[in-house]
């Protein structure tokens, strides 16, 4: 009885087995080439599900775009062709769908949102030698594993911790209201931590004094406690660096103990210069500032990328969607620069390209340097007036005059 | 041996049945071997594909017959396993990264300290005759504290997790191979046969008869003179250290681990899942669970990733995919209440 | 409830004539032990008073928010036996119901919640009579868990495809705040700390004085007597499963104003809920409600001292002490 079991056992191992593996359409063709897959990596599913569905959303637009612009000239008009995978927000799954974007032939990544799963889908590209393009993830760690094959387009932590600070005490010493002390509020883990670091650094070359207020974003529902705390140490300025939700909770809680500050200021921060941002928080987002990477909304390209992506998904195109974009944007000028498709060379001339004209509010062209940084990645300041999110510093980005202080 | 059981030993004359011990026991190795077989030729013959969905589905078998050595025979319901899968991962973590051993070593010093600290939980537990619900409950307030504990020790570099270095040629020693080698999935199939042996012998062992006898009815056990606190413990060590085995492999092949992929709760989730689903307290029913719940999840996906032509509608709709897995498990586990694997032995008895 | 019985009936003789002889020590002791605590930390605390007395308004009305999650829960688990994973999904799927109805047919927040409530209990009934009664009355205990582990993932799923996983937001109506003791009171958390009451006194209230109420703690105590006795076990298992929904319910409409509503987001509660039940007890709505002020106000004062995840910790612990050394839980006692 037992070995008619185990029979069966072994026949329905080889039939899942064989089942799932049916035959990946891969090969990459060295000579005539009609078509080039790029993948794209984001959760989908999971509780990071409305953004990653955005941002996926925002690699369709860019690759039909590079399409109807003629595909990639130099390769006699090879359109672009996209494969999505779910991360399902888990850094194992993120894995096997970088696996299986590779193995269906993708030459370049796109993605992935999180900085775990960043992580191992890093390790996935360094081992397959395909480049990854970041369009968010924002740990240092990402870059500091000698990866040759990623490359990351947004600021990452430590350095927005640099240039919010700079920014922030840039913008009092302008307003006449120079700043003596401030309270900072950060989750916890390796994001909030390195921004923090950076600005407390920062700070402390400016001569400012700094408390340091902590919170865990799991089972993050009430954030009176804590704004209580930060805004126990009279501060001129309150700071805040979390995701959407617990940000949120912040602001709100900010409003309602109505403490005696000159503005409250976010760095990378997750909900602030979100667009449904002044809307959810009412009253509360009224003057909010937050100095972060964003999509540069001078720009009439970005303008037009913005409106017809919100005509054809019912949303509003965040800044998380617009780095996607152009990521696809940096690959496809890649493809052009390289003149083929194998992901070596495609690599070396990521590693080389010179993009101008970036569609994000950035200090120059997009230039990695040799960890795989953009080198000109940096964060502009932006406030909540009338219930809408403005650009506000510096001049070059401006869509509205700074109010500050805020009361 | 204890003294006690030598001196029982004419008593339990039934474990050692020439008829009912020496047939199953050799049939099991049987299939074992056609096992075996099987696994050691599938990925020659298998594409590139294969491998990323045959090793994730084999981490998910040796977690699953080290849950059921304790949860299904061991009758104590474990609901945090991801404590003793995290050990596993992030012992690896550390010592590979920070001091160079290799993986080899930590995989066995990492199931040392699973079974060091799952025999610690449970005869804390134990002692305080935690049963049932209570049990489960308990076991996954551990696998909570161990995952909040990690995100807050400078030494397990906090919520930050660890990245493998990446070495320049395949070595053995340092369990390293490049992407897509057969090895990848010959490694965990060897783990999992070690796993599934060890059941084998176990289960028919004088311990493995004596915490059976326990998990039916204790009190009757435990008149019989069986030490039920000794035995039980001897299931948690060996269940909770295959468990750690897998997370050491785990780390070695994703290069990357952080808190939530090593101690969070769907860890533990994973760990029911495929013994459920395949029949808990049968030796294979954790493997034929794992090669069904493995599989499914990219199954669907793919299929509705390109959906044949009356559904393409279906195409690109966020959590359809993850729905359409969980209403499948739904009706697995209502309509096959033994599981798979023991609904369909018990059809084949009649 | 098998494995409730069995580990009632494995505690040592000794707590059981202490049980006897005291009911109420233990709760008057826990309530005790919360006032030394937050005496202690006034006067030795080294912390500004205005801050604690913040923080314990805060712990306070959190405090009401896990209540209202819990009370569902352990009215499941404590008659039921089901440990149900899908309760914060359930949970979810409330707080969009009351979305729904807020932002398409223009209802008051408040007035959707009273609405959503037979929604919901409807819906739990439905869950018990076709996925669960079998395995429940069968004293199953695996099988239900997967059941609503999978049922979890469903509506999270199915949220997921028609709400999408923006985060969104139900209009408020009642803004504003009050300030106690110069600390923070939000209206919102105040009526939510409020609807925790009344719906823990109702349902007190109810299993003790209505027939219904009687036939579900006959069967929790005892199901095979209840049934011996002619109740329709099937039945009341449904009922009491549809009554935890219609907590459920009650929760999410109370947390829907000042809560970022994602598919995932009553998940955030489960374990939290989880702690509570054992912590007050199991099938004691009491309990879940001086569990849940407990836990609220270990939370955030803990959090003077130990911030973030360090506050977590100490819940844990907690948590695990009360499994190792009563796992009746502090009401356990009562029933």
């Amino acid at each position: 009885m037992q070995k008619l079991m185990g029979v069966a056992t072994a026949v329905l191992l080889t039939t899942t087995l064989v089942a799932c593996s049916d035959d990946a359409s891969g090969g990459r063709s060295g000579g005539n080439v009609d078509e080039v897959t790029i993948g794209a990596l984001h959760p989908l599913t999971g509780s990071l599900a409305g953004v990653g569905t955005m941002m996926s959303n925002a690699a369709k637009m860019a690759v039909h775009d590079l399409n109807e612009d003629g595909g990639i000239e130099c390769l006699d008009g090879a359109q672009l062709r996209l494969e999505t995978g779910d991360s399902k927000g888990t850094a194992s799954t993120g894995q096997s769908e970088a696996q299986r974007l590779i193995d269906n032939g993708a030459v370049a990544l796109v993605g992935t949102y999180q900085s775990d799963v960043t992580q191992n889908v890093a390790a996935v590209a360094e081992r397959s030698g395909v480049p990854l393009v970041i369009d968010v993830a924002v740990d240092d760690a990402i870059l500091e594993q000698g990866y040759q094959n990623t490359f990351r387009i947004q600021p990452d932590a430590t350095s927005m911790g640099t240039d919010g600070g700079q920014a922030l005490f840039e913008i009092a010493q302008q307003n006449g209201q120079p700043i003596d002390r401030v309270s900072y509020i950060h989750l916890e883990g390796a994001f909030g931590q390195s921004v923090f670091d950076a600005f407390a650094a920062e700070a402390k070359s400016a001569g400012v004094e700094v408390s340091e207020t902590t919170y865990s974003p799991t089972n993050f529902t009430d954030a009176t406690t804590v704004v209580r705390q930060a805004a126990a140490k009279n501060p001129d300025v309150i700071l805040v660096t979390g995701y959407y939700p617990d940000s949120l909770l912040i602001a709100q809680a900010v409003h309602q103990l109505n403490p005696e500050i000159d503005a409250l200021y976010g760095i990378a921060n997750g909900a602030f210069d979100n667009t449904s941002f002044p809307a959810d928080a009412g009253n509360a987002a009224t003057g909010v500032l937050s100095a972060n990477y964003h999509f540069d909304a001078t720009d009439e390209r970005v303008q037009d990328i913005r409106q017809r992506f919100e005509e054809q998904y019912g949303q509003p195109m965040e800044t998380a969607a617009v780095l996607t974009y152009q990521a696809a944007v940096v690959i496809e000028q890649a493809l052009e620069d390289a003149c083929t498709d194998a992901p070596a060379e495609v690599r070396d001339a990521i590693a080389a390209a010179k993009i101008e004209d970036p569609l994000l509010a950035f200090d120059g062209p997009i230039v990695f340097d040799e960890t795989g940084q953009n080198k000109n990645a940096t964060v502009i300041a932006m406030q909540v007036q009338n219930g809408q999110v403005e650009q506000v510093s510096p001049e070059q980005f401006k869509t509205s005059d700074i109010v500050y202080p805020v009361k | 041996m204890t003294p006690t059981a030598e001196r029982l030993k004419s008593d339990i004359r039934a474990a050692d049945d020439p008829r009912l011990r020496d047939n199953s026991t050799r049939n099991a190795f049987v299939v074992l071997g056609a096992l075996a077989v099987v696994l050691a030729v599938l990925p020659l013959v298998a594409n590139d594909r294969f491998e990323t969905i045959a090793v994730q589905t084999l981490i998910f078998a040796i977690i699953a017959v080290g849950w059921n050595l304790m949860s299904g025979y061991g009758g104590l319901f474990s609901f945090g396993h991801a404590a003793f899968f995290g050990i596993g991962a992030y012992t690896d973590a550390y010592l590979v990264v920070e001091h160079g051993i290799s993986p080899w070593i930590a995989m066995v010093v990492g199931a040392a300290i699973a079974a060091l600290a799952g025999v610690g939980i449970a005869s804390l537990c134990l002692r305080y005759e935690l049963a049932g619900p209570y049990f489960a409950l308990a076991t996954f307030a551990f696998a909570q504290l161990f995952l909040l504990l990690v995100q807050n020790l400078d030494f397990l570099r906090r919520t930050e997790g660890f990245n493998l270095p990446i070495l320049p040629e395949e070595s053995f020693w340092m369990l390293q191979f490049e992407r897509g080698s057969d090895i990848y999935v010959w490694i965990p199939a060897g783990l999992l046969l070690v796993g599934l042996a060890i059941t084998i012998l176990y289960v028919r062992s004088r311990a493995g008869q004596f915490v059976q006898a326990a998990r039916d009815d204790e009190v009757a056990a435990a008149s019989l003179g069986i030490n039920v606190m000794r035995v039980r413990l001897g299931a948690v060590a060996l269940s909770c250290g295959i468990t750690s085995v897998a997370g050491t492999f785990y780390t070695q092949y994703h290069f990357f681990v952080g808190p939530h992929q090593a101690f969070g709760a769907a860890v533990s989730i994973e760990a029911i899942i495929p013994a459920v689903i395949g029949g808990i307290g049968t030796i294979w029913g954790p493997l034929v669970g794992a090669l069904i719940v493995g599989p499914l999840a990219e199954l669907i996906e793919s299929v509705l990733r390109d959906p044949p032509g009356s559904l393409s509608f279906l195409q690109g709709v966020a959590g359809l995919d993850v729905a359409v897995y969980a209403a499948l498990l739904i009706v697995i586990v209502l309509f096959m209440r033994k599981g798979i694997y023991g609904t369909l032995k018990d059809r084949w008895r009649k | 409830m098998s494995d409730h019985a069995t580990a009632v009936s494995e505690t040592s003789a000794s707590e059981a004539i202490i049980r006897r002889a005291a009911p109420y020590r233990l709760p008057a002791g826990v309530v005790a032990a919360v006032v030394v605590g937050l005496v202690l930390t006034y006067t030795l605390g080294g912390r500004d008073p205005g801050l604690v007395t913040q923080s314990v308004v805060t712990g306070l009305l959190l405090g009401g928010v896990y209540a209202l999650v819990s009370i569902g829960l352990t009215l499941i688990f404590g008659v039921l036996g089901v440990v149900n994973f899908g309760h914060g999904a359930m949970l979810s799927m409330s707080m969009f119901i009351v979305y729904w109805m807020t932002t398409s047919l223009g209802l008051p927040v408040y007035l959707a919640t009273v609405v959503a409530v037979p929604l919901m209990m409807g819906f739990g009934m439905l869950v018990q009579r076709g996925l669960l009664n079998k395995l429940t009355l069968e004293g199953n205990h695996e099988g239900p868990l997967l059941v609503t582990l999978g049922l979890s993932l469903l509506i999270i799923n199915v949220l997921l495809m028609i709400f999408g996983g923006r985060p969104l937001s139900v209009p408020s109506s009642v803004e504003g705040s009050l300030r106690v003791f110069g600390a923070i009171a939000s209206y919102e958390r105040m009526i939510a700390f409020g609807g925790a009451l009344l719906v823990a006194l109702l349902l007190t209230l109810a299993l003790k004085k209505t027939s219904l109420g009687m036939s579900i703690r006959a069967v929790s105590a005892n199901s095979q007597g209840a049934q011996l006795v002619g109740v329709n076990v099937g039945r009341i298992y449904a009922l009491t499963f549809g009554i935890g929904s219609a907590c459920v319910a009650v929760a999410g409409g109370l947390l829907a104003p000042f809560l970022s509503l994602t598919p995932t987001v009553g998940e955030e509660f489960t374990i939290l809920a989880f702690v509570i039940v054992v912590l007050g007890g199991l099938g004691s709505v009491v309990g879940a409600m001086v569990g849940g002020v407990v836990i609220g106000l270990v939370q955030t004062v803990g959090a003077l001292y130990l911030p973030g995840t360090g506050s977590l910790i100490l819940v844990f612990a907690v948590f695990v002490l009360v499994l190792l050394f009563r796992p009746q839980g502090i009401f356990g006692a009562n029933r």
